[in-house]
């Protein structure tokens, strides 16, 4: 068949790429091996967390899945950093993975630019450094304009139990091996990763109501009143399952040090790096020696299944002793391990090879999202999918690519990130990536990008017309502040947005006091009225952040063909030229953040590069 | 990355005393800097060389000058260029350079004129090669190892500093990435205390600092004190010389007497004075006026009294109560005579405390306790450090960077102890403080931010 676009893979990425780009009116082929292997969660049953909950709030702004998804079938949701700013505030939900996923794949059914193209994908077709379409392993062949490679941990997967290795992407799942060497033909420079999971427990083998009083278990609730992912979600949202804390001992110390020679991580089986901030228990306790006990937590996998996830336990000792360090914890003395926790390497991309939309330099047309780009994450990777799905559109439409900067998404910052500096260990997000956090709210996502995204086709009428009440709701609140006169404690008549900016003083109690009559969306109240308390209280702090930004732009926005030849620059060391030719930055900014770069260079660079006007510029 | 079309300015001509100094503007805005410094009648003329002053204000020296305009394209880089030539102390035109950064202009880096010279076609190709490799030198590693070889120790202070913020601020933002991995990483109290105490340890090297320029470009000590308590003697046995006229005679110096030196490695300019008290004769009294404003430039006043009859005179206690916040030494002459003990001076009747290292006992007839006198003089002026090994900074650049990097502190440090702010908000004064020191210790990223956090906590599930 013939489409505008193909996405390779139906994971995160691939879902929101597909439907990124179907939503711009492109003819889509989804690429998966069934419809059952759609929008799966191989590892931890939740979405969200500090900065990859924000990722969720910002795919949803530009019309996405994910926050629709994880709100309509979520089990459990919290708040995280609710003790904090409202900048590092991030929501996070349990998910309920097979419902999740059926969601999803309803959604997509419902979508009808997309068709599915079940079976595996063989070859990227090419020439002349253009994609052509895509080669089934089963002999049949599509025609694209753009296709999109979202095979996460797929690519020469290899999966570690013990001493035991058998290839596989996912657990049960065989991995893509001609797709891989047919990527590694065009000669991208990459590497190898690792990650892990935990072992799943029966929830039936587990006494949970034992439990209740057992000073080794801390029950973990949801929030009394859940904030939604989505701008879309308008019925309040419920919890339907705890979470459970508790902690490892100095018996599960003990067999993992007496055992480590059997751990694929410490025999040298294991090649690939690991993400430092998701350490097994292997590395936890080998390399933390002091810490006397780490954190477990139990979290149900959905109300259907019985499959209890043991978050803090990603280990690949073999089978028996990973039972056997299980049933060490309290509690979990009969619990049974339904299946054991494991390590999978792969190979990936390095995101170096690609511009900020996610297309390869080497391969016009072609375009990679996901783990396949050194990230880790199911956020990371939808975020990815949207950019690339996006521009996946773009280009088979021959339109110019659309690029979020810095200063106004995280997912601008992971793009950035990836292209610039490429990956060294699997990239996951984090606030203090984003140096322009205080803007990056998860309260003002969709202030920041649903224009943007009703300008590039991604925002549908219904969205659309929600948002332009939640601005006229959010404006009529602001001037409300700035106009209603209240009376201070000592009696003066003044303004109640000067009175919201003293320390202590929170808008919600205010209004109530002071009858200020502002509007809000039932559902969202709390996200609705902390983004104009935000701008309010912390006015000052925000301005100087803008100017930051403006400066920032002015001095990077410049723009650097993409065929700049770098070599013969006089005053650039080798080693900056063999950089810059590599990453092929977009713009001075960009080359600023190439790791190595020195203020000369950049001045040189600058001076050679010669002025665009200010209508051409980039992040 | 640094701009290329800002205005920039630093001193031209080489470093040290030298008859004339220059201090080159360049930049688009260099003529509206040059006449934000300069006391004159309308703008200056392209390819003039204007006589004027430096316009009063807060800054202290009062000098005229000579301003040369050089219109874009035709000077040395190619834009506008204003030179001012003043006298050459060193003192003159570090105050020059102050007022044109007080005006907008930003300090050029090593070898940027040059720079932009090329980058607006002044220079070649082979002599742009050089100037990249110049500002190469000049980026924080090279830089770091070119500072070091002159003064390891203040590389080493700041760094020390930066250490301590940068492990606040990665604990800070692991209390934001990480909220629920069972870590205490930092409570608002604690980001308190340890802001405070950076910014006592900057203000530690900013007082370190002006003694760090005193090093580098001298010293004026002046000797004052009552009329014949000797002062003239003490001039002639520090410097070995007779230049001061010395009788029994009270008032007899009537005008500054100065005599440049060397002290212990200090390039110091001694300064004899006319004693103190009241007087109808005109010149003496000129004298007087003339010794106290001396007093109020000196880096350090040594007040002579004399020591077999001391702090009886209200002179004398008139002297101490005006230079109590000076950097000073209390010097009690004519101890051949009868000199008092360890100590019992300390408590001076009229209540003006004299801190007993602030006390030398000498006899400028006899000699005796001349040489503890100069030791005393270089203790004071170097703070108590060996000269070689002094930790202070003398750069302008420096000096500049660590006064906005404390600034950001003091904000940052309002915020929490006030609660006006939530942690990442502090962050923000926090990062604008460290990105100041990064231009002296090497730029850290986010990803040296989470190498530390990682490193040091077992973080993640």
């Amino acid at each position: 068949m013939n489409f505008d676009v193909i996405v390779v893979g139906a994971g995160h990425a691939g879902v929101e790429a597909a439907y990124a780009a179907a939503r711009l009116g492109c003819s889509v082929g989804l690429c998966t091996l069934s419809r059952g292997t759609v929008a799966h969660m191989p590892c931890n049953p939740a979405v969200g967390g500090t900065a990859k909950g924000h990722l969720v709030r910002e795919i949803d702004a530009l019309g996405g899945l994910m926050g629709r998804a994880i709100d309509a079938t979520g089990l459990q949701f919290k708040l995280l950093n609710r003790s904090r700013g409202p900048a590092v505030w991030s929501p996070r939900a349990q998910a309920d993975k097979q419902r999740y996923a059926t969601w999803v794949t309803n959604a997509l059914e419902r979508e009808p630019n997309i068709t599915w193209i079940f079976g595996r994908a063989g070859r990227v077709l090419a020439s002349h450094g253009r994609v052509e379409g895509l080669a089934m392993e089963d002999g049949d062949s599509h025609a694209c304009s753009a296709l999109i490679v979202t095979t996460g941990t797929f690519l020469n997967g290899l999966i570690h139990v013990g001493l035991e290795q058998r290839p596989a992407g996912r657990h049960g799942e065989p991995p893509s091996r001609d797709l891989a060497e047919s990527i590694r033909a065009f000669g991208f420079q990459g590497g190898r990763l690792k990650t892990g999971t935990p072992p799943r427990l029966d929830r039936r083998s587990i006494d949970f109501d034992a439990r209740v009083g057992d000073e080794s278990w801390t029950v973990e609730p949801g929030d009394p009143v859940p904030v939604p992912f989505s701008f879309a979600t308008t019925v309040p949202l419920r919890n339907r399952m705890h979470c459970w804390l508790l902690y490892t001992n100095e018996r599960v110390r003990d067999l993992v040090r007496s055992n480590i020679d059997r751990s694929p991580l410490y025999n040298g089986q294991i090649r690939g790096i690991g993400p430092r901030y998701c350490p097994s228990l292997e590395d936890k306790i080998m390399r933390f020696p002091e810490r006397e006990r780490h954190q477990v937590y139990l979290e149900p996998e959905g109300l259907d299944v019985n499959e209890i996830y043991v978050n803090g336990l990603s280990m690949s000792l073999p089978r028996d002793i990973q039972e056997t360090l299980v049933r060490a914890l309290p509690g979990l003395e009969d619990a049974h391990m339904l299946r054991p926790g494991y390590a999978v390497e792969y190979d990936f991309v390095q995101p170096t090879e690609l511009r900020s939309s996610l297309e390869t330099h080497r391969v016009e047309g072609l375009f990679f999202a996901g783990q396949i780009n050194g990230t880790s994450g199911y956020e990371e990777a939808a975020a990815q999918g949207i950019v690339a799905g996006l521009n996946g559109a773009k280009r088979a439409r021959r339109e110019l690519p659309i690029i979020f900067r810095r200063d106004e998404a995280y997912i601008g910052v992971l793009v950035d990130d990836l292209v610039t500096r490429g990956c060294l260990e699997p990239y996951r997000m984090f606030t203090s990536r984003a140096e322009h956090r205080l803007l990056l709210r998860i309260d003002n996502a969709d202030l920041r990008l649903t224009p943007l995204g009703r300008q590039a086709g991604l925002v549908d009428d219904e969205q659309w017309t929600r948002f332009e009440a939640r601005r006229d709701r959010y404006d009529r609140n602001l001037a409300m502040l700035s106009k209603a006169l209240i009376r201070s404690a000592s009696g003066a008549r003044i303004p109640a947005a000067q009175l919201l900016r003293q320390p202590g003083v929170r808008l919600d109690a205010l209004a109530e006091d002071h009858r200020v009559d502002l509007a809000f969306d039932l559902c969202s109240r709390e996200l609705d009225l902390s983004s104009v308390e935000t701008v309010v209280k912390y006015e000052g702090y925000l301005k100087r952040e803008v100017a930051l930004v403006e400066r920032t732009r002015k001095e990077g926005g410049r723009r650097i063909p993409h065929d700049f030849q770098y070599f013969g620059v006089p005053g650039l060391s080798h080693e900056v030229v063999d950089r810059l030719s590599h990453v092929r930055p977009e713009t001075l900014g960009q080359a600023a953040r190439i790791p190595g770069m020195t203020p000369a260079a950049l001045a040189v660079l600058g001076a050679h590069v010669g002025r665009t006007p200010p209508a051409a510029m980039l992040p | 990355m640094f701009a290329t079309d800002d205005a920039i300015v630093a001193i031209a001509t080489p470093q040290g005393r030298g008859g004339i100094g220059v201090v080159r503007v360049s930049g688009a805005s260099a003529l509206s800097i040059a006449a934000s410094i300069l006391e004159s009648d309308g703008p200056l003329q392209p390819r003039h060389a204007t006589f004027t002053r430096l316009r009063a204000g807060t800054r202290t020296v009062l000098d005229e000058v000579v301003a040369t305009f050089f219109q874009a394209p035709h000077s040395y880089t190619g834009q506008d260029v204003v030179e001012i030539s003043a006298h050459g102390s060193p003192v003159v035109l570090n105050d020059l350079v102050h007022r044109a950064l007080d005006a907008g202009a930003r300090l050029a880096e090593p070898g940027e004129f040059t720079f932009r010279a090329y980058l607006n076609g002044k220079r070649d190709l082979v002599q742009a090669e050089a100037v990249a490799d110049l500002i190469d030198a000049a980026t924080p590693l090279q830089a770091r190892v070119a500072f070091d070889q002159l003064e390891g120790t203040l590389t080493r202070r700041i760094g020390e500093i930066d250490a301590d913020l940068f492990d606040l601020t990665a604990r800070l933002e692991a209390s934001l990435d990480f909220p629920d991995e069972g870590y205490h990483f930092i409570d608002p109290e604690e980001t308190a205390n340890r802001i405070s105490a950076v910014i006592k340890a900057f203000d530690r090297l900013l007082v370190d600092a002006s003694r760090g320029r005193m090093i580098r470009e001298g010293a004026t000590v002046v000797i004052s004190g009552r009329t014949n308590v000797g002062k003239s003697s003490i001039f002639n046995a520090l410097s070995g010389t007779c230049r001061a006229i010395v009788t029994d005679i009270h008032g007899t110096t009537r005008d500054l007497v100065t005599e440049t030196i060397d002290i212990g490695g200090l390039a110091v300019t001694l300064v004899d004075t006319a004693g103190s008290r009241e007087t109808a004769d005109i010149v003496e009294r000129e004298g007087v006026v003339r010794a106290a404003r001396a007093r109020q430039v000196a880096a350090l006043v040594l007040i002579v009294l004399d020591g077999s009859d001391p702090f009886v005179y209200d002179d004398d206690r008139t002297l101490l109560a005006e230079t109590a916040g000076q950097l000073r030494l209390v010097v009690f002459n004519k101890c051949d005579l009868e000199c008092p003990q360890s100590g019992t001076f300390v408590d001076v009747p009229s209540g003006h405390r004299v801190d007993s290292d602030e006390l030398v006992r000498v006899s400028a007839k006899t000699l005796d306790g001349i040489d503890r006198l100069r030791h005393s003089v270089v203790q004071a002026l170097s703070g108590g450090e060996l000269l070689r090994d002094t930790a202070s900074m003398s750069n302008t650049r420096h000096i500049r960077l660590v006064e906005f990097a404390r600034g950001h502190l003091v904000a940052a440090h309002a915020a929490v102890a006030s609660g006006a702010a939530p942690e990442e908000f502090v962050l923000t004064d926090l990062q604008s403080a460290r990105s100041r020191l990064d231009e002296i210790v090497g730029v850290r990223t986010t990803e040296d931010v989470l190498r530390h956090i990682f490193e040091r906590f077992c973080i993640g599930k």
